[in-house]
């Protein structure tokens, strides 16, 4: 598995395979910082079918790739022979406004969705960073969530329906067009999260929600993080609560552009969509309570300013202008953020110093940092020693800790997934990857457990 | 009296008080609420997880098959056990562990009846969101195992939207734990794909499910309509206008009637058909929605449109829809249920397609459904001690799950394949559909010990206790 040798006539067997102008060079390409030694962009799922075929029978390693947005999720491939590259697959299938729903082909950016659901005012509420680039196929393989998690949860919660090519070349199906199905085993939610190591997703139907009337935002600066947490946990349990509400820290603040009041260590940024009348109600309910709860200075946004925050935001630990070096994700109850801050904030050594997007209402934490590389390089094991805290405290809170991104040194030598699933269930993980990949030709070792 | 070792090893670990092995007492336990009958050898009632375990390696052991049963509502033959096979009924194991208000989660155990942890969490402000018709009295294992759905699904999704983490013995005894304490969760999303796995995979012991806040406000409207095609442009209208309410369910003139022989539902008696439509959420949003919603049922030609804005005005209402499968009870001792969805704007189309097939095959059939995300519910009203009418249920049931997947639909929405659908998979799946799906299976159950010969279509035949031949009976009953 990612040693086998190198044909030196694999782009010519792939070219015979596909048709030449399938076979691209590897420029522009990368998975996780590796350039891969050929790019197959397959025409049509057909090819992508021939494609694993072919590379299951002679062990050739295939990396499904979308916009190569969170190509950094995972651990590091040892080398990518095949980078298979989806971007052909970019038409939306089925759109059916009035039956809310729609089937798509994977390989389509999310903003090209958005503005072909736009056409009949529908959404899909999938949120992805750099949307221009992000591919609905990318967004499943990842399971992406985003700042709005709290209200439409993970992208298991919209996918009804969805194609996959197997390894053994052959497309099938799971689920359907209908907004309720219980036909057959929900495929569908296996697949999404499963980080491209069961199959090569190339088309997903959604249910889908109406375009909101209009978006606003507020924002709330505090004098500790704690007292942050705190307000947004008051908050998110009112019948007003946003439809999605973040705590950061002063570093992610300014990164986003907000004025940060003096004294603020921490600012609240929440975000709510929907009819004029409800928006208006849930915007000042909102600011109300946060400047009950001790924010030093609220402000709110109007729908473009405030979806150009989300978009931001979203977009930050990702983006290519000023990525972060490293970026941690915490998923853990709601109720232990405010527990798992405090372990880090704690520990004065380095767990403290992390910059933060946390998720109070739903249960995640981003932590992220852009300060570890100094003029003398990576100091791989101060960083693994925090990544290592990072762990241990989401594990004291029956949390689980992933390292989305680090420099290379630092991901050669962990396991970015590690503790993140119990013996049992990691055992009948492997043997799903097993039964559906047996040659473990796809993203060999990326995923947890080393699958 | 004696018994096989088998069954003396069972009670060994429940208690013989606790093994129901005498063919009398089993009858009980050879339905579930389909058509299907299957005898299980006997019927074991663990009172905690670790005995759920032992009963599954003991029963490994001996090469026989197990289903798991909760309250017996099901409506796919899910809690029939396999020719051969011994029902873990979980009547003992309902007890709600743990109410989290701080998180808004609830930690229970299978056997806990749906109704009931929904009343035991609203004190605290919070609510179980799904709803299915039986939550009086099924539970949430089974539901679990179905992943079952309800009138409220529209706004809040199915079961498995609302699962969090679970306990969950495999076939050989072994414990796991699948999912965690928060909605996410890396690696693969082993309780995303157990949730409907129809008792296949594994059984669950102890359930972790997610809590909703009660809304603000909730209105309740009855649209009423003169005929079903003007109901189903009322529910297009709406969905069409981009209301998701929280529940919008139909109710045909001919359940109107069966409800109204039972209780004063105040469905009026004369009408062709009923919408229920229910909205929640903040105010301002519920009263500007109620107004669209009230104009889109006048355009689309309700004669009357009533609101309960009073709990016990709302309550009455859902009473009607909620006792309307048992009110069939009125018009024929037997029915047949029908869980095919289709598109929404599909719905009229498909709804002519049942009054033919009730001509056709000379069967009464009744409509009361989840309109409002295609979940038809055509339910076949016979008497079995009549000829030949049970066989022409079926065979208009069959004609009308190949309308539904003709129309782009499905042949289940919330009740599951089990038996009794099982043979119309490749209506909608192709061999290598089917056989992806049992590689998963596989992974869990490897030798397919758990509720075997259910959902695909190759799986063994159950035949029912009276055709069965005695090699197949467990000699221990006559000893």
């Amino acid at each position: 598995m990612g040693d086998e040798p190198l044909t030196p006539d694999l782009v010519r067997q792939i070219a015979a395979l596909l048709g030449p102008e399938s076979v691209a060079s590897e420029e522009g390409f990368s998975v996780d910082g590796v350039i891969p030694q050929t790019v197959a962009r397959p025409a049509d799922r057909q090819g992508i079918g021939e494609l694993l075929r072919w590379a299951s029978a002679n062990g050739v390693t295939v990396f499904p790739l979308g916009g190569g947005v969170l190509t950094s999720l995972g651990n590091l491939p040892s080398r990518v022979t095949v980078a298979l590259d989806l971007s052909s697959l970019n038409r939306v299938m089925d759109y059916q406004p009035a039956d809310l729903t729609v089937t798509t082909e994977a390989g389509i950016t999310l903003d090209s969705l958005r503005r072909e659901l736009s056409q009949g005012d529908k959404y899909v509420p999938l949120e992805a960073p750099l949307p221009h680039r992000a591919t609905v196929g990318g967004i499943l393989a990842t399971g992406f969530s985003g700042p709005l998690r709290f209200s439409y949860g993970p992208p298991r919660d919209w996918i009804i329906g969805i194609s996959v090519v197997g390894t053994d070349g052959v497309e099938t199906k799971a689920g359907g067009r209908v907004v309720k199905n219980v036909t057959g085993y929900d495929l569908g939610k296996l697949y999404t999260g499963s980080l491209g190591t069961l199959g090569v997703i190339v088309e997903a139907s959604f249910k889908l929600a109406p375009v909101p009337d209009s978006w606003a935002g507020v924002t709330a600066g505090f004098p500790s993080i704690g007292a942050a947490v705190t307000a947004s946990r008051a908050l998110v349990s009112q019948v007003y609560a946003p439809l999605g509400l973040q705590t950061v820290t002063p570093g992610v603040a300014g990164r986003l552009g907000l004025d940060i009041p003096v004294g603020a260590k921490a600012v609240v940024l929440g975000f709510v969509a929907g009819r004029p009348r409800a928006v208006a109600r849930r915007l000042e309910d909102s600011a109300r309570l946060l400047g009950e709860l001790g924010a030093s200075l609220v402000d709110t946004w109007d729908e473009s300013a405030a979806l150009a925050l989300l978009t931001r935001l979203t977009d930050l630990p990702w983006n290519d202008a000023d990525p972060p070096e490293l970026v941690m994700k915490v998923t853990l109850a709601p109720g232990s953020v405010a527990g798992l801050l405090g372990v880090l904030a704690g520990n004065e050594d380095g767990g403290g110093d992390w910059e933060l997007v946390a998720d109070p209402g739903f249960g995640a934490v981003q932590l992220l940092r852009w300060e570890s590389v100094s003029g003398n390089g990576v100091d791989a094991s101060g960083i693994m020693a925090d990544i290592d805290k990072v762990r241990r405290a989401a594990a004291s809170l029956r949390g689980f800790a992933v390292v989305e991104a680090c420099p290379p040194c630092v991901k050669a030598g962990i396991d970015v997934w590690e503790g993140a699933a119990a013996a049992g269930e990691l055992e009948i993980m492997r043997r799903i990857k097993r039964n559906f990949d047996p040659a473990g030709i796809l993203n060999p070792g990326r995923f947890i457990g080393g699958l | 009296m004696q018994q096989s070792p088998f069954i003396r090893g069972l009670m060994e670990i429940v208690g013989e008080e606790y093994v129901i092995c005498h063919p009398e007492d089993l009858l009980v336990y050879e339905y579930d609420g389909s058509v299907d009958r299957s005898m299980p050898r006997a019927v074991a009632l663990p009172d905690d997880a670790d005995q759920v375990s032992r009963i599954l390696a003991l029963a490994y052991r001996s090469g026989v098959p197990v289903a798991g049963r909760g309250s017996g509502t099901g409506l796919s033959g899910g809690a029939l056990a396999a020719p051969g096979g011994i029902q873990i009924s979980f009547t003992r194991m309902n007890r709600v562990l743990e109410v989290d208000t701080e998180n808004r989660t609830a930690t229970i155990e299978p056997g806990v009846i749906n109704l009931d942890l929904d009343t035991h969490v609203r004190r605290f402000g919070m609510r179980y969101a799904p709803d299915p018709s039986s939550q009086k009295a099924c539970s949430l294992g089974g539901n679990i195992a179905e992943n079952a759905g309800g009138p409220h699904c529209l706004a809040y999704g199915s079961t498995t939207n609302h699962v969090l983490g679970m306990e969950v013995c495999l076939e050989d005894g072994t414990q796991v734990y699948l999912g965690g304490p928060a909605r996410e969760a890396p690696g693969y999303d082993l309780r995303g794909v157990f949730v409907g796995s129809e008792g296949t995979f594994g059984i669950a012991t102890k359930i972790t499910v997610r809590l909703l806040p009660l809304p603000e406000t909730v209105k309740t409207f009855m649209g009423v309509f003169p005929d079903i095609d003007s109901a189903c442009s009322g529910v297009s209208a709406v969905i069409g206008h981009g209301i998701v309410p929280a529940a919008l369910e139909m109710i045909d003139a001919l359940s109107i009637r069966a409800v109204q022989n039972v209780t004063d539902a105040g469905y009026p008696h004369d009408a062709g058909a009923v919408l229920l439509i229910e909205l929640e959420g903040l105010w301002e949003e519920v009263d500007e929605v109620s107004r669209e919603v009230e104009s889109a049922l006048w355009e689309t030609g309700a004669s009357d449109v009533r609101v309960a804005e009073k709990d016990s005005e709302r309550e009455r209402l859902w009473l009607g829809r909620k006792t309307a499968f048992g009110a069939f009870g009125t018009i024929a001792p037997n029915y047949y249920l029908v869980d095919g969805v289709v598109p929404r704007t599909r719905l009229s189309q498909v709804l002519r397609k049942v009054s033919e097939v009730s001509e056709k095959y000379g069967i009464i059939i009744a409509n009361v459904f989840h309109a409002g995300d295609g979940n038809l519910h055509p339910c076949m009203l016979f008497d079995e001690r009549e000829p030949g009418v049970k066989q022409r249920a079926m065979a208009g049931a069959a004609e009308l799950m190949e309308y539904c997947v003709e129309m782009g639909g499905s042949l289940s929405g919330e009740h599951g394949i089990g038996l009794e659908k099982k043979q119309f998979m490749p209506l909608l799946y192709s061999e290598e559909d089917l056989d992806r799906m049992k590689l998963v299976r596989d992974a869990f159950a490897p030798a397919n010990r758990l509720n075997p010969g259910k959902i695909f279509p190759d799986g063994e035949e159950y035949v029912p206790a009276l055709q069965r031949t005695p090699t197949q009976v467990d000699t221990g009953w006559y000893v």
